[in-house]
């Protein structure tokens, strides 16, 4: 590669740096502890509740989605909610608790 | 600092591409006609073997294991059944027998050896990815021991097995995937995949258990769906997790536990 292409193929690289995910929106452990129930509660029940999210989306149509709740000394504690291909809540699991994702 | 990583890798190889296909247009100075030619990144059978060197050397994560290679699947239409192996030099071909699983034990040839060899599927290089396997006997079902893992990481790098990687920029990934680097550092990237899609993974370690964080699963869980080709857990995504290989405070004999997407084994999401 000639130092012409190289340097190209730098500049390019320098650009295509990607700015930062958003964080797991913040909500109280009480929230979703009370709210989020696995087989009834669905997807759009929970962007209604407690608004998007971090989330993965996966070629099985399953989905997961990360919400934090404040767990004291600026840390948070994880809420991951696993949803179904048919769009309802399937599980749910807590922790750990670390400073917030990004 | 995961996903900007291999996001900044896959842009390198487009501006690369771009120069590539910009020469492309250029009149031939010359054509030379090659009746064959390796894949560039079909499997080194050196490297390979020096995997395998490094599994003896540093037996002492997993005393009681033995070592496997395993093909797994890294694009969607690739056909995982009938997979047959190869070990080809200039003038050696020796088969190699695959398991269903499509795990592997590689044969030792010196005169492959002597010839720079290539181990070559039927099947397109870059529709599969490569691992080892070193798994210890008499584990509890389902799980899986972190200094098995410790030694795969070593074992893999070394073995140049990772499908990310290209000769391209041997340059840049040698200086970020040496064995040493990968697997003694939290920014290693080294990528499992657990049987089925997971929800989450737990260390167990005598009193001692925590759950993983939810960005030691799928890859980060940040890659954008168009940079998944990128990655060679692009059709395993659900599947990928991270374990803390570099974190001394687990020990070997740490099991790793999986919570799974869907309890039945038999019917897959």
């Amino acid at each position: 590669m000639s130092a012409r292409a190289l340097f190209l193929s730098l500049a390019m690289l320098s650009g295509c740096a990607t700015s930062p995910l958003p964080p797991g929106t913040q909500v109280p452990a009480e929230r979703l502890l009370a709210s989020v129930v696995p087989g009834t509660t669905t997807k759009a029940e929970l962007a209604a509740a407690f608004g998007a999210t971090k989330t993965v989306v996966f070629d099985s149509g399953y989905e997961t989605w990360l919400y934090q709740s404040p767990a004291g000394g600026g840390r948070y504690a994880e809420f991951v909610i696993l949803i179904n291909p048919q769009g309802v809540v399937a599980k749910t699991r807590q922790g750990p608790v670390s400073a917030p994702q990004p | 600092m995961r996903p900007l990583l291999r996001y900044r890798l896959s842009c390198l190889f487009l501006a690369c591409a771009a120069t590539a296909a910009a020469q492309a247009q250029e009149p031939p100075v010359a054509t030379v006609k090659v009746s064959t030619t390796r894949d560039p990144v079909d499997k080194s059978y050196r490297k390979m073997i020096k995997g395998m060197e490094r599994f003896e050397r540093e037996h002492a994560y997993a005393p009681a294991a033995s070592l496997r290679f395993q093909l797994l699947p890294r694009t969607p239409d690739v056909k995982m059944e009938g997979i047959t192996l190869r070990v080809a030099g200039d003038t050696v071909s020796v088969k190699v027998n695959v398991e269903p699983d499509n795990s592997f034990v590689l044969p030792r040839n010196e005169q492959a050896l002597r010839e720079d060899a290539a181990v070559l599927a039927n099947r397109k290089t870059t529709s599969m990815t490569w691992r080892a396997t070193i798994v210890s006997p008499g584990l509890p079902p389902g799980t899986r021991r972190l200094g098995d893992m410790r030694l795969e990481c070593r074992v893999g790098v070394e073995a140049g097995l990772v499908s990310n990687s290209s000769p391209m920029f041997g340059w840049l990934s040698d200086a970020l995937t040496g064995a040493d680097d990968v697997c003694n550092s939290p920014k290693g990237n080294y990528l499992f995949f657990a049987e089925r899609p997971v929800f989450a993974v737990r260390l167990r370690a005598g009193e001692r258990s925590e759950v993983l964080p939810f960005s030691f699963l799928y890859a980060g869980g940040g890659l954008p769906r168009t940079e998944l080709p990128f990655c060679d857990c692009q059709v395993l995504l659900d599947r990928t997790y991270y374990v803390p290989l570099w974190d001394a405070s687990w020990p070997d004999d740490t099991l790793v536990e999986f919570d799974y997407m869907r309890d039945d084994a038999e019917v897959q999401p």
